[in-house]
């Protein structure tokens, strides 16, 4: 009696995650696959016969001037994006960390950057930076620190890039807030007071004491940051179009195979840009983590 | 027991049947390949275009007359043209009839994207009285039909100009910047030129209209670039424009400042005094219009200064063509021979009166539509843009290649670059050269 | 410790809330005015005359623009609604599995899972784009909610997994010696006691539907599908909109997430610290 009732209970798991394996791959692996497999092919709309051409797509990218432009691009994106987004993640969640009165209406508001959509975003913050009635513009001028309009962006280039990563930033902090503060309020209490008790100043306190315990935290906000910098393709697309001053590896991709119906030099790219994300992620977890236990 | 037995199973069951509907939906579900139909009477057709839609009673009387409903989408150019790959690739359904831009019909031919048009309409008859209308043919197949005359002139602010001392307009190159020059030492304006230095289109078709001027061409017909010297016309085009920013004549916003941009929020509100490359039909359909210029009665247009004397304008005509995904091709057919009657691209264009005007169409492609539209006085300076027409040219002689949009994106990424300082003149067109020669190669 | 802090905490708070709002007051002090107004150096700080017809223009009346605002506001409520009702159900059934049963594969797939939440959304873009057409899904509702629902499900199951991997599992064994089958138990039990997880997974997958740009662009060709974010990013290509009416576009689409963002920030929190919290 048993027997038979272990047996047919056994059916229920899979049942549940059918669905769930189904999406994942059907829809998510087997993309995934082609991409890798597909970016070894020439597929060219204009050159119609899908031939193996090995390495070939990844040659030529690298032979891409505009390629090559937007991976110096992609690099100061995400250089600037995860420095600025964990340092102020990390300020921020250091104000938030003690209760105090409204604090959770303010993380509401926090949140909301992160909750609205990125395209909208950039509308929001081209009107911060435009040439002609932008606000910063006419901040600076009504404080007399500038005499006329200047532009930021388009002409100097670390200026557009900073600018539009400004953007992504605004829409990223929330989340890295959250996760580093989420780390800070493990942290029990009893080591802050035996510090304090130790006549360590403050800074002391966050030197030794509050950073190196939120490791764990601030490695996912790294991390997370690297994947959507690496990736970033609403914010340079809406506030700088298609110049090669701003534009991103995500958005090659987009022109290689909708532009230049270059179908294989995209999945090529694609894959490239996969492995990196990979690599770096890697990379900044081996060099931030460590594991915290209390 | 019994009872977890049955409700086991009923779990599986139910799971394994809402999987199974998922997958079933996900095969059956869109509008896959449905045979193109040829039926007319009753059929509701796409039509996709960057302009407005004519005037709602125009597209009733049209459905009144043939059964045809017209649903209208109005996209952005730029999207426009990534729609038509995607959904041509995809081999999917987007319009029954679209955009077919002069620049496209060699890739859009070479692709066979589009139905020819002479199996539906008659192209012998039409091309008579279009004469654009063999920029429109790619492989000896009609792929589209232009249906406006869109070129480019030069567009002056007579008023600013005087208002600077200058009292009879330029003729050629030299004199054309001086008066720019002064205009600016006058200090009339501060920033007296409008070039669109956003890196899209509009620069690349400034860049052609400029070249012209200076009394050059592009590509040769096998598509070689004739630029890449420093005494071909495009290179002193190239040069002429990325100077002019740095000299102060161009407002430096314009970095990012597209086209249309620049002739809304510059031209039209006389914070600039010339557009070296502007469209045919503005001053009609813009700078004379209260609602949205400031500079109403003061804007004409300049026979394009050249080297000697005036310059060719280049056309750029817009062309309507049916997609061979589309599901009414017949319905669509009908539609176009419609839109471009004489009669209806000059009501389109003003001739009888505000009600029956299409906002942002220029001019007529039909010269019968253009005759009578000057015949009634209502194409502002009629008379000027007849005589420009007459003399305007196609970019490509041959017809602009296959590969265009890859070019123009070379070409308006590398003049960009140039224009914000971070590439020399000589290093950006080379690398439109050296894009135009691989390209041309077939690589 | 007690002198600086509240003195640096308070800085760190206007900051906090200068940076988060003030991007948000302009884009709706702009659409507040006409294009006249805004062209006015240095800009006006606040409204002279606020009104409100740049949102009227867009939402009312016949034309092609509020046409569009109307139809796509529609499609984006179908295609985040239906998305997240079919993320959370698939989510949550699997979830469970996860967290309550052992069965052959658990560990692999479980991993699979997770793994695709490292790969960048926009690697799969074009594959997915070739099997929607190979499928005849493009430009469908059905086909954009597939793609939402694969690209949301790993994160909605981490989430899951999480949530009901702190439920005390006492319950739900004096449950099952009371002799409910594990179906009942899930339904009856679980769920309920899940409940807070779920709105969490909810709100956070339709946030993410809500915000999505590139995919909708590829995927849906005309108004029968797009979204609201799509239209509004075209608005701004065709630059023949001025400043003040695509503010109150901007301001339109954020009104959804806003409102929800405010009042539903708890489980937002939690969801998306799941895991993290010991």
């Amino acid at each position: 009696m048993s027997f038979s009732t272990r047996r047919r209970v056994d059916l229920l798991p899979y049942a549940l995650v059918t669905p769930l394996t189904l999406f994942i791959v059907g829809l998510a692996l087997v993309p995934a696959g082609y991409t890798i497999v597909a970016s070894f092919f020439r597929v060219q709309e204009l050159n119609p016969p899908t031939t193996f051409s090995g390495l070939d797509n990844f040659r030529r990218l690298f032979g891409d001037e505009a390629v090559r432009s937007s991976m110096g691009n992609t690099a100061l994106y995400v250089l600037v994006g995860v420095t600025l987004s964990t340092v102020l993640a990390i300020g921020m969640a250091v104000a938030l960390q003690h209760r105090f009165a409204g604090r959770s209406i303010l993380i509401a508001v926090l949140i909301l950057p992160w909750a609205l959509p990125g395209v909208v975003e950039g509308i929001v913050w081209s009107s911060i930076w435009d040439s002609n009635t932008g606000l910063l513009n006419s901040l600076l001028s009504s404080v007399h620190l500038i005499d006329h309009y200047q532009v930021f962006l388009g002409q100097n280039q670390l200026l557009t890039i900073l600018a539009i990563e400004l953007v992504q930033v605004w829409q990223i902090t929330p989340l890295s807030v959250l996760l580093v503060l989420a780390a800070l309020q493990n942290i029990p209490g009893d080591l802050y007071e035996a510090a304090k008790l130790d006549g360590c100043s403050s800074w002391s306190v966050f030197r030794w004491v509050t950073l190196p315990l939120a490791r764990p935290g601030i490695t996912i906000a790294m991390v997370q940051a690297v994947i959507v910098t690496l990736n970033v393709f609403d914010q340079p697309y809406v506030l700088n179009g298609a110049a090669s001053t701003g534009a991103s590896l995500t958005m090659q991709t987009y022109f290689i195979s909708f532009q230049n119906l270059d179908f294989g030099e995209g999945y090529a790219l694609s894959l490239l840009i996969t492995l990196v994300t990979l690599l770096v992620s890697f990379g900044v977890f081996k060099l931030v983590y460590r594991p915290v236990e209390f | 027991m019994t009872s977890m037995r049955n409700h086991t199973r009923g779990a599986v069951l139910v799971t394994g049947v809402a999987t199974l509907s998922l997958i079933v939906a996900g095969c059956s579900g869109g509008g896959g390949g449905s045979a193109a139909s040829t039926q007319t009477k009753g059929v509701t057709i796409t039509v996709a275009l960057a302009i407005e839609p004519p005037p709602r009673a125009a597209l009733d009387a049209f459905t009144k007359s043939t059964g045809i409903t017209v649903k209208w989408t109005n996209v952005d150019w730029d999207s426009l043209q990534t729609k038509i790959s995607a959904a041509a690739t995809a081999k999917t359904y987007f319009a029954d009839a679209t955009d077919v831009d002069w620049s496209r019909v060699g890739q859009l031919g070479k692709l066979d994207w589009f139905y020819p048009m002479e199996n539906y309409v008659d192209t012998k008859a039409m091309a008579a009285d279009m004469p654009q209308l063999n920029s429109f043919t790619s492989n000896s197949h009609v792929v589209g039909i232009p249906y406006d005359a869109s070129f480019m002139v030069t567009t002056v602010n007579k008023a600013l100009f005087a208002k600077a001392g200058i009292t009879t307009l330029p003729t050629t190159m030299d004199a054309y910047t001086k008066d720019l020059q002064q205009i600016k030492a006058k200090g009339v304006v501060q920033y007296p030129l409008n070039i669109p230095f956003a890196a899209a289109e509009g620069l690349s078709t400034y860049w052609y209209q400029t070249t012209a001027a200076f009394g050059g061409t592009i590509l040769d017909g096998k598509g070689k670039p004739q630029f890449a010297t420093p005494d071909s016309a495009g290179y002193k085009a190239a040069q002429w424009m990325t100077d002019a920013l740095k000299t102060g004549l161009v407002p430096p916003g314009n970095i990012n400042v597209s086209d249309s941009q620049g002739q809304q929020t510059l031209m039209a509100k006389g914070s600039v005094a010339s557009t070296f490359s502007d469209y045919s039909g503005n001053v009609g359909s813009l700078y004379d219009l209260p609602a949205s210029s400031s500079v109403v009665n003061q804007v004409t247009y300049l026979p394009t200064p050249g080297v000697n004397g005036a310059g060719p304008n280049l056309s750029n005509p817009d062309g309507i063509g049916i997609p061979r995904q589309a599901k009414y091709p017949a319905a669509a057919a009908k539609f176009i021979e419609w839109f471009t009657t004489a009669q209806n691209q000059s009501d389109f264009a003003g001739a009888s009166g505000p009600d029956k005007v299409m906002p942002g169409f220029f001019i007529p492609s039909r010269m019968t539509g253009l005759s009578e539209l000057t015949s009634k006085g209502k194409l502002i300076e009629g008379a000027q843009l007849g005589n420009l027409l007459k003399g305007s040219a196609p970019v490509f002689p041959e017809g602009a290649p296959a590969w265009y949009p890859q070019f123009s994106h070379a070409v308006y990424t590398n003049l960009h670059a140039a224009a914000t300082g971070s590439m020399s003149v000589a290093d950006a067109v080379k690398a439109i050269a050296d894009t135009a020669t691989k390209l041309s190669n077939g690589s | 410790m007690k002198r600086n802090s509240p003195w640096l905490r308070r800085m760190g708070v206007l900051f906090l809330l200068v940076w988060s709002l003030v991007p948000l007051y302009w884009v709706l002090n702009i659409s507040l005015q006409t294009d006249a107004q805004i062209s006015a150096k240095p800009a006006n700080y606040l409204p002279p005359t606020p009104s409100l017809s740049n949102y009227l223009a867009l939402i009312s009346g016949t034309g092609e623009l509020p046409d569009a605002i109307r139809r796509s506001m529609v499609n984006i409520s179908v295609e985040c609604g239906v998305a997240t009702v079919v993320t959370v159900l698939l989510s949550t059934l699997a979830a469970y599995a996860f967290a309550r049963m052992t069965f052959r594969g658990r560990r692999i797939l479980f991993y699979s899972v997770l793994a695709t939440m490292a790969f960048p959304a926009y690697t799969t873009l074009i594959p997915l784009y070739r099997i929607m057409t190979f499928f005849g899904l493009v430009n469908t509702y059905t086909g954009i909610i597939l793609v939402y629902v694969s690209g949301f499900l790993p994160l909605a199951t981490w989430i899951m997994y999480n949530y009901m991997s702190s439920l005390p599992i006492s319950i739900e064994e004096a449950a099952q010696v009371d002799g409910a089958s594990r179906m009942k138990v899930l339904w009856h039990v679980v769920l309920p006691l899940a409940r807070p997880g779920i709105i969490s997974t909810a709100v956070i997958t339709f946030l993410f539907a809500w915000g999505q740009f590139l995919f909708p662009l590829v995927l849906s060709s005309d108004l029968s599908t797009q979204p609201l974010t799509v239209v509004i990013a075209a608005l701004q290509g065709r630059h023949t909109v001025p400043f003040s009416l695509l503010s109150a576009a901007g301001v339109f689409a954020m009104g959804v997430p806003a409102l929800i963002a405010v009042t539903l920030n708890r489980y937002i929190v939690s969801g998306l610290l799941t895991g993290s919290v010991k």
